[in-house]
Order: C-alpha cells, then sequence, then structure tokens
C-alpha cells in the first residue's frame, strides 16, 4: 500500500532506516517518572526535523519541543507511532494542512491502545510462551539450549516486528492514524480479539507459575486428613494459587493498593502461614 | 568470586537493565539479558559452571514470567535478582532452590534503586529542554547518552559491589540459613508471581466479562497437560470465532457499504 508518491518525499529511505534503528535502540533509553519516553523520542526524531526544516528554523525549534513531552507506550509494539509521526512532520513540512496540535494528539492518542495491547501480547503472551518453552528444555539438565532458543528466537522476531512496524507507520502516515480512528468497527475487532487471546494465554502461564498449596494435615486420632490433598485438589487443582491471583488483581484494580502494599502483604501472609506451619 | 568475575558480572547486569539502549535496546537488553533465563546462562559462563547457571537461571525466571512495568511501576526489580540473586548462590555452592531464596527478598531491596534511578534520570529532559529551545540538536543527543551514565554506575556498581563483597556473607546465610527460612522465601517466591499477572489482567481486562477468559486458560492448563502453546492455538481460535460470531451477528444492522469498506480494510 502506498498513498504518496515517492518522488515528492522529503526524506530518502536512508532516513527513515537510520530513525528506525535509533529508535529501536534508544526507545526506552531515558525512562524516567517525569517525562517517560519523551527525551528519547526527540533523539530519534532531531535527525529528520532538521532535514525537513532546517537547522536555525524556527520551526524546527517546536519541532523538537513538541517531541519532548510527556510520551509512554510499550515502546516494542508501539514502533508503529514515530513511523506515523515522521511522515507527519513531513506532510507538515510540505505545507500540507496539518497542525502541531494534530501531531501531538495524534502520538498522545495512540500511545495508550498501544501501551495496553504491546503489554499482553508481547510480555504478557508472546514473552511468556517462548520462556515456557525454553525453561522446559533446560530446567532439569541446564541445557545451554534453552537461553539460547529464547534469546535467538525473541530477538529476530521482536527487532523484525519493530522494523515492520515502523516503517508500516511511515508508509500509511496520517492514513494509519485515520484507519485507527474511523474504522472504529474494525479496530474494535481486532483489539477484542488480542486481548481475549492475551488473557486466555495469560491465564495459562499464570497457572503455571503462580503456586500455592496447605502442608498442614488435621489428625485426629489414626485419621489423618490432608487439607490439599483431599480437600482443595479434589474441588480443583490450583485452586488456592487462582483464588490469591483474583484477590490480588481485586485489591490493585479494585481496591487500588500499589504493588509494593501488595509484596508487603503476600511476604508478611507467607511468614504467618510457614510459622504456623499451614504452608 | 574473583574481583574480574564480579566486574562481568555487574557489566552484563547494567546491559540487562531497564534503560539501556547498546544491544537493541529493550528488546535485546531488559527483555533479553535482562531475563534471568538467559542471565542463568551468562552467570554460568562467567564463574565456570553453566548447567547450575542456566538451572538456577530457569528457576529465578519461574518467578518472574510475564512481569510488566506500566507506566514504570514495578512489583520486583528483576535485574538484582537475576543479576546478584544467582552469582551469590552459584558462588555459595548453592544450586536453584538457594538463587530462589536471595532472589525473592533482593528483588525487594533493588526496587529502592529502580525508583531512584527512575526519579533523578528525570534531570536530563530538563537539560534538553534548553538545547530544544535553541535549536541545538546536539543537546538533545548528548542529553540522552548522559542519561545512560547514572544507570550505568548503580546498576553495574551495585551488581558488582554486591556480588565481590556479598560471596562470604552468601555464604554464611545459606549455610546457616534454617529450613524454615528456606521454606518461607520459597513459599513467598512463589505467590509474589501473583502480582505481575494482576497487574497484567488490571491492564489487559477491556470489560469486566473478559475474566472468564483467564479463568479459561489458568483451568485449560491447570487440570490438562496442554502445554502453552498449544494453550495459544486454542486461544487464537476462540478469539477468532468471537470475532467472527460477532461480526455476522451486526450484518443485517450494518449497510453493505460499510461491510465493503471494511473489506478493503482487510486486503491491506
Amino acid at each position: 500500500m502506498k498513498n504518496r508518491n515517492q518522488n515528492d518525499s522529503l526524506l530518502t529511505k536512508k532516513d527513515i532506516d537510520k530513525a528506525a534503528w535509533s529508535y529501536i535502540f534508544f526507545a526506552q533509553a531515558t525512562q524516567n517518572f517525569e517525562r517517560m519516553m519523551g527525551l528519547a523520542f526527540c533523539h530519534v526524531l532531531e535527525p529528520v526535523l532538521k532535514k525537513l526544516y532546517g537547522a536555525d528554523s524556527d520551526e524546527y525549534k517546536k519541532a523538537l519541543q513538541r517531541h519532548m513531552q510527556f510520551y509512554n507506550t510499550e515502546p516494542q509494539l508501539g514502533a508503529l507511532i514515530p513511523g506515523i509521526t515522521i511522515a507527519m512532520e513531513e506532510a507538515r513540512a510540505k505545507g500540507e494542512n496539518i497542525s502541531e496540535e494534530l501531531i501531538v494528539n495524534t502520538k498522545n492518542a495512540l500511545m495508550g491502545p498501544f501501551a495496553g495491547i504491546g503489554d499482553s501480547m508481547l510480555i504478557g503472551t508472546y514473552s511468556p510462551i517462548l520462556l515456557s518453552i525454553a525453561m522446559s528444555l533446560c530446567i532439569h539438565d541446564g541445557n545451554p539450549i534453552g537461553p539460547l532458543f529464547f534469546c535467538a528466537v525473541w530477538l529476530t522476531t521482536v527487532v523484525g516486528l519493530q522494523w515492520f512496524l515502523f516503517h508500516k507507520g511511515y508508509n500509511m502516515g496520517i492514513g494509519a492514524a485515520n484507519l485507527f480512528f474511523t474504522n472504529k468497527g474494525l479496530v474494535d475487532k481486532i483489539t477484542t480479539g488480542l486481548t481475549m487471546m492475551g488473557l486466555i494465554v495469560i491465564g495459562g502461564v499464570a497457572a503455571t507459575t503462580v503456586k500455592a498449596s496447605v502442608i498442614f494435615k488435621y489428625v485426629n486420632g489414626d485419621m489423618t486428613l490432608s487439607l490439599q490433598e483431599q480437600i482443595f485438589d479434589k474441588i480443583m487443582p490450583g485452586i488456592l494459587p487462582l483464588l490469591l491471583t483474583l484477590a490480588v488483581w481485586y485489591m490493585m484494580d479494585k481496591k487500588k493498593w500499589s504493588a509494593t502494599k501488595i509484596v508487603l502483604g503476600i511476604v508478611v501472609f507467607a511468614a504467618v502461614m510457614v510459622f504456623l506451619g499451614i504452608m | 568470586m574473583t574481583f574480574f568475575q564480579a566486574l562481568l558480572i555487574g557489566l552484563f547486569a547494567y546491559l540487562g537493565s531497564k534503560r539501556t539502549p547498546w544491544f537493541f535496546g529493550v528488546t535485546g537488553g531488559w527483555n533479553m539479558i535482562g531475563r534471568p533465563l538467559v542471565a542463568g546462562l551468562i552467570i554460568g559462563l562467567i564463574l565456570g559452571d553453566v548447567p547450575n547457571g542456566v538451572i538456577a537461571g530457569a528457576m529465578v525466571q519461574a518467578l518472574f514470567i510475564g512481569q510488566i512495568t506500566p507506566g514504570g511501576a514495578m512489583p520486583a526489580d528483576v535485574n538484582w535478582a537475576a543479576y546478584i540473586g544467582i552469582p551469590l548462590a552459584l558462588a555459595a555452592g548453592g544450586t536453584g532452590e538457594q538463587a530462589v531464596a536471595l532472589s525473592v527478598p533482593l528483588s525487594m531491596l533493588g526496587l529502592g534503586l529502580f525508583n531512584f534511578i527512575m526519579t533523578i534520570n528525570a534531570y536530563f529532559p530538563h537539560m534538553a529542554d534548553k538545547s530544544a529551545e535553541k535549536g541545538d540538536g546536539a543537546g538533545i543527543h548528548r542529553a540522552t547518552y548522559l542519561a545512560a551514565v547514572p544507570s550505568f554506575i548503580l546498576r553495574a556498581g551495585s551488581a558488582m559491589l554486591i556480588c565481590y563483597l556479598g560471596t562470604p556473607v552468601a555464604e554464611m546465610l545459606i549455610n546457616s540459613m534454617p529450613e524454615i527460612v528456606l521454606h518461607f522465601f520459597e513459599v513467598a517466591g512463589k505467590m509474589l508471581p501473583a502480582i505481575g499477572f494482576a497487574m497484567l489482567l488490571k491492564q489487559s481486562l477491556a470489560k469486566q466479562w473478559m475474566l472468564v477468559l483467564f479463568l479459561l486458560g489458568w483451568v485449560m492448563i491447570g487440570a490438562t497437560s496442554m502445554s502453552v502453546t498449544a494453550l495459544a492455538v486454542f486461544a487464537t481460535a476462540v478469539a477468532i470465532v468471537f470475532v467472527m460470531a460477532q461480526g455476522e451477528a451486526r450484518v443485517p444492522a450494518t449497510a453493505p457499504v460499510e461491510s465493503v469498506e471494511e473489506d478493503d480494510c482487510y486486503e491491506e
């Protein structure tokens, strides 16, 4: 899909490739609590902005300032966004009717959804799938093939994905953003599908990871009752860690507990349970 | 552990930390070198015990699988868990269980360092703001490179020093650690991953009913011997069926023009 005439581009393919590499390497390099990825975004776009507007122009200074603002998303799936932004800056430099606000608003409108889908698909689903396969290859005998498998597959696919998305974003330009905002129905369908798929896999990975079992046995005369084996496992294997995970989610999402508070809660709970000989 | 070994571990600890650009950015650094599974191999190579390193790495990895950091909020510092917990356990003659026992408290202590770096690094955008006002592009790049310095000093420095000086302490801790304390870290360590998944749920649940999907995935793996990859295929099928069914149910209500537009989009 090409909705631009290559001949009237102000930027060469080399400029875009350079920006894509710069993004892949530096996207998260300046992360901080105040602007998150803000400074890095400006670092990636600077050479392009200089070429588009000229080093001493006011437009260049204004462009640098607008890309220094707060920006935060999942950087890997979010590689589409700087691609779109560069295309919009190029269109603006060519005199098309694209305001500063439109550029900033497009970035801000896209960063939220991409953070959500990126975290749940890449970090929540794809990485755990690869890690699970890798761990099953090495957890018993320490075979280095496990970590090597993970590195090879993760690095090539995710770097490739970012390269593809960055260029796709540039080639489609504002069209990509428009597609996103005008085809609400289609975007909702894709988002819903990806979210559903992610949630099922995340549930499965959680089941293999979170563990909690009761070692307490009730002894009365010559009758011994193992709570774990004879009660909890009969109801459903893994019911305790499931309830724990749901309880933690409830406290974080509904009661707004911070992660730190929950960590302390679990540690205290574990200490008490171990001390009493229950777990 | 020799000084040189500790130095190398410190260096890799930095390369696997959140803000490191040097190896394919966040993809090759934080999400790859920084994973305890990969750290286990690297540390095993440095300390000359690859099998035990990899096993310890895989066991520590199990605690931190699927952990996201939305808005920089982190439930546990994987970096200290991996690059201090694993080497200290190996150097003290321990294996996976000991690495887990050291990683759990270290991952909590490391959070302090994580938040400290996230806070002081807010200085660099202000430095770059002045360059942006003047249209000084080089100044922006300088600020970006300088932002790596505190991270490098604190990440590499802390891992190196604690690994180098901490070995005797770790040996003493591991050898004198009562059974019940070891057991406590195991119990707590296996419950803590619930936080990572709760954060993912909080982020991913677009609608409340979707919680049943999480339960479905859990039960599929918990009650059968299905692998995660098989579950991913199953999940994809469920998602496609849902989206298709939803689309068809809407057909009578939508104008034909709209469906033509949608076909165009699929082709792109």
